[in-house]
């Protein structure tokens, strides 16, 4: 029985010294914030969505974690969508300076966007 | 004394279950070597019809920190309907290598909910999120990792040292709120994690290309891995 106790609470410090803490992309509140704007798509819920985006372009670099994957794409997406045209193409860009793997994507989003206007 | 601990734990962990490298298990996203994936709107195959809109904002977050690029999902959905696809089924029948057109993707992932359950009996509660995971290369059409598991999530009340009557009836009441209250999206998160714990590393994760030997549990494939490259799942 005490055998059984012991071999549980190694696996369980195993399990905790295993892990490396996940510190890559610093996310901040986005999938709460996210979330909230999916169920109630409202002016609000959206500008809060927004102010989670900026918060986390402001906030990675303070911790020393990278902007995670879509978030300057998605900023600028939403302000192409409000009317922004200058400060969204600006956006697009830092996600393809950042990422230059979502060149192809960025470049769709500025194409369906140009075809929006006509 | 950390590493004693983890051999340890890998001792331990091979009395549960088939474990096998994950180099072993999905060889070929060691060849493939994917680095953006586009993740489509889930399947959802449990009783709750909001699973999907629950679901679908907790799956960037984990396969970024995984390693790899991730598509933002509103975007995602928009492109996906000035693609025409409106709907899950549809977009099954599209094969992969449409998505590398679409978005540049390196892969797709298919997600199924197949439990979103709560789980309440007066005195105890639980709330099961259950989901599987099938990653296709955009470039071969093949199936080049899938795992699934779930997670549960106790959310029967506690009521102190209240015995007797009033002990019951103060464990009724904080269970009836505990699984109300319960947050679906934190569980879905650590489902989400738990799975991850299985996919080979990407670019931006340290780890990447180094993790070949890491054991991982064997899973069973939803549909066979071996077929040919145009089979969509059924």
């Amino acid at each position: 029985m005490n055998k059984t106790l012991l071999i549980l609470s190694i696996a369980f410090l195993g399990f905790i010294g295993c892990q490396p803490p996940s510190t890559l992309f610093y996310w901040g509140g986005y999938s709460s914030t996210l979330y909230n704007y999916k169920m109630n798509p409202s002016d609000t819920t959206l500008s809060v969505h927004k102010t989670t985006l900026l918060d986390i372009m402001k906030k990675a670099p303070v911790k020393k974690m990278l902007v995670p994957p879509g978030v300057y794409a998605e900023y600028g997406y939403i302000l192409l969508k409000e009317g922004n045209e200058a400060e969204g193409m600006e956006y697009l860009v830092k996600e393809e300076q950042a990422f230059p793997e979502s060149v192809v994507f960025i470049q769709r989003i500025k194409d369906e966007y140009s075809r929006g206007k006509k | 004394m950390k590493t004693i601990a983890c051999i340890l734990l890998s001792l331990f962990l091979f009395g549960c279950g088939t474990y096998i490298t994950k180099e072993e298990f999905a060889p070929n996203m060691y060849k493939d070597h994917p680095l953006t994936i586009v993740v489509l709107p889930p399947m959802n195959k449990s009783t709750s019809a909001e699973a999907k809109e629950y679901y679908s904002t907790t799956i960037a977050e984990p396969l970024t920190q995984s390693g790899y690029y991730v598509y933002p999902l509103e975007i995602v959905n928009d492109i996906l309907k000035q693609e025409g696809l409106y709907d899950t089924e549809t977009m099954l029948a599209v094969p992969p290598q449409k998505f590398r057109e679409f978005f540049g993707a390196d892969a797709v992932l298919y997600l199924t909910i197949l439990e979103w359950n709560t789980s309440y009996m007066i005195t105890s509660g639980s709330v099961t999120v259950k989901v599987a995971y099938e990653l296709k290369s955009t470039h071969t059409g093949d199936i080049i990792w899938f795992y699934d598991d779930a997670v549960s999530i106790n959310t029967s009340g506690d009521s102190g040292n209240m015995g007797g009557w009033a002990g019951l009836l103060a464990k009724v009441i904080t269970t009836a709120i505990k699984t109300a209250a319960t947050d679906y999206v934190p569980i879905a998160r650590q489902a989400n994690e738990k799975i991850l714990l299985a996919i080979p590393f990407g670019k931006y994760h340290k780890q990447y290309n180094t993790d070949m030997k890491v054991r991982v549990e064997k899973k069973k494939a939803l549909q066979p891995v071996e077929g040919k490259s145009q089979k969509g799942p059924s």
